[in-house]
């Protein structure tokens, strides 16, 4: 409150011995934790079957803050792999953080464990495609969070997967929302890499929302607010999507500066897959341009590229630019063959039988005749989408 | 995994980053969010609790600390059903780097008080009003018949000047 009139000494305020005690317990116990639960986590995960994985959670070797934190990275690390598994692996680490002894950590602590472990199983709904469930596992989340006001930056990073799950949703003016706010939590923590991961979220979702014009503007400031930073991997990912923007605005000046200046850098940085995402980006360009046949022998090549390095996945996606291009220039038999080609390679790989099901209507559609450059687009963006939702049914204009 | 060496040579900087920090934080939930001193110690454990999980995640760890101290300190009041002035929550938003620059640079209070003793009696005046009876940079204003902005701009002075002489104390000492 504040005194008026009355003179509040100014003195330094030391922390009490028992506090920092307390303190250097808490710092020795997380280190001992992490060191024993190094091995444990992942060999009993490996030496059970994941459908009996929820009753681990009793075990007296995961009841600590070091096996969550494994239980955490493992289901973080399995969600591009196998979203169910990572599932699993969050119910677990779920079941887990909330039957923890109590007294075991200080209730900061627990609510943190908690919320975290609520967070990532929020994550592996989110990829499955159970997006309700996702949203009330992110709301129980921070509900742990909120009697703590010292745990705001956790809040905000609950809310990063918020905000991914309301696009999926199409609650897109909320994911906005819950956007901004994380990212004035991130900026006033001065957590610069997250603040970042923000915009480009922002950047994405306006893309995905096709306001590229907004969009190009987003990670142009982003761009120059990291002219001066050595993350030249992220800058080169920068110019990347600007140049994708530009494509799609018919800026291909800029698309071109851009998408030359990606593909400069990520051969610098060793990245020849990631300059090849570039090029595609260029034979977009030509393609878009009208420049079909340039367009159409830019992409074989980097198709075979991705090809020969198994991203079966990369190179359907750029193998449907070519797609799109025959059926330009009316040469449909040659888009039927390659989009066939295509459902063959994914059923190979094994790749999302969904994206195998909205590649075969696009084969049958241009068999019939009766397809549109927008069918190719949709079927291109389905399959991207699927990455991070592998459940979400295919909906075309 | 590390070695037990290893696993004390970082407890202890562990340590050290509590009692570093544990003063920074506590004055500026106390000066600056008027948070009472116990509850204000609890919060900065707090805050240096949920840090320790995130440590190898943070960058930089003072601002950061600041940040958290600042959603702590603001919390506090929403669940102690004070609404905070529009001045404070901003402060809370983008804490005053001149002021804390002061507040982490008072290793004692002695000298803290020998410097604000060699300002003018204006300053000396200002800077009271400010931070020792907890007034508004608007009341601040009003009390000196001069615009907000203006007394602002008096306040960052008379810091950067206790400031010059803080450091010239501790050069001297």
């Amino acid at each position: 409150m504040r005194k008026h009139g009355k003179v509040i000494p100014l003195r330094l305020r030391r922390p009490t011995p028992q506090r920092l005690a307390q303190f250097g317990d808490a710092a020795r116990q997380l280190q001992q934790e992490r060191d024993t639960a190094a091995n444990v986590v992942e060999r009993l995960l490996r030496d059970t079957p994941r459908e009996r994985w929820h009753e681990l959670a009793p075990r007296p070797e995961l009841q600590s803050c070091g096996a969550l934190e494994r239980l955490g990275n493992f289901a973080t690390q399995a969600l591009g792999r196998d979203p169910r598994q990572a599932l699993s692996a969050a119910q677990l680490a779920v079941a887990v953080a909330e039957g923890l002894p109590p007294g075991l950590y200080q209730p900061v602590v627990v609510a943190q464990l908690c919320a975290l472990a609520y967070k990532d199983l929020g994550k592996a709904l989110l990829y499955l495609g159970r997006f309700d469930e996702a949203l009330k596992a992110l709301d129980q989340a921070e509900a742990l969070l909120a009697p703590h006001g010292a745990l705001m930056h956790d809040v905000a990073i609950v809310q990063l997967v918020r905000a991914a799950t309301l696009q999926e949703v199409h609650r897109y003016e909320e994911a906005f929302a819950v956007l901004a706010s994380a990212k004035k939590i991130f900026r006033n923590h001065s957590d610069a890499k997250r603040v970042f991961i923000c915009g480009i979220a922002e950047g994405v979702l306006l893309h995905r929302l096709r306001r590229y014009r907004e969009a190009r503007e987003t990670y142009l400031i982003l761009l120059a607010g990291t002219s001066n930073s050595a993350d030249h991997e992220s800058i080169a990912a920068l110019h990347l999507a600007i140049g994708y923007c530009s494509v799609e605005l018919t800026d291909f000046n800029v698309a071109e500066e851009h998408l030359s200046r990606a593909i400069e850098m990520f051969h610098a940085l060793g990245q020849p897959l990631q300059a090849a995402k570039a090029e595609l980006g260029r034979g977009r360009m030509f393609v878009r341009r009208g420049d079909l046949d340039r367009g159409i022998a830019h992409l074989y090549p980097i198709r075979a590229d991705f090809l020969r390095n198994s991203l079966t996945e990369e190179a359907g996606l750029c193998g449907l630019e070519i797609v799109e291009a025959h059926l330009v220039r009316g040469s449909a038999a040659q888009a039927e063959a390659l989009a066939r080609e295509i459902v063959g390679e994914f059923m190979a790989a094994s790749l999302n039988r969904r994206a195998i099901s909205a590649l075969g209507y696009l084969a049958e559609a241009i068999a019939a005749r009766k397809v549109s450059r927008e069918l190719v687009t949709d079927v291109r963006e389905y399959i991207l989408s699927l990455r991070t939702s592998p459940e979400r049914e295919f909906t075309f204009r | 995994m590390n070695s037990p060496t290893t696993a004390r040579a970082a407890d202890h900087s562990f340590e050290a980053i509590y009692e570093q920090y544990f003063p920074l934080l506590a004055q500026i939930a106390v000066c600056k969010f008027h948070v009472p001193d116990a509850d204000a110690e609890a919060l900065v454990h707090d805050v240096l609790m949920g840090y320790l999980r995130k440590s190898e995640d943070i960058v930089e760890l003072r601002p950061w600390l600041i940040g958290a101290i600042c959603y702590a300190s603001r919390h506090y009041w929403r669940l102690n059903g004070r609404t905070m002035g529009a001045e404070a929550e901003m402060m809370g938003d983008r804490v005053d780097p001149a002021s804390l620059r002061i507040l982490d640079s008072l290793p004692d209070q002695l000298a803290a008080r020998e410097a604000l003793e060699c300002l003018k009696p204006r300053y000396r005046e200002i800077l009271h009003m400010r931070y020792f009876e907890g007034c508004t940079v608007a009341e601040v204003a009003s009390r000196l018949g001069v615009k907000t902005k203006y007394a602002q701009k008096l306040i960052t002075k008379c810091l950067r000047r206790a400031e010059r002489l803080y450091s010239q104390k501790g050069r001297a000492r």
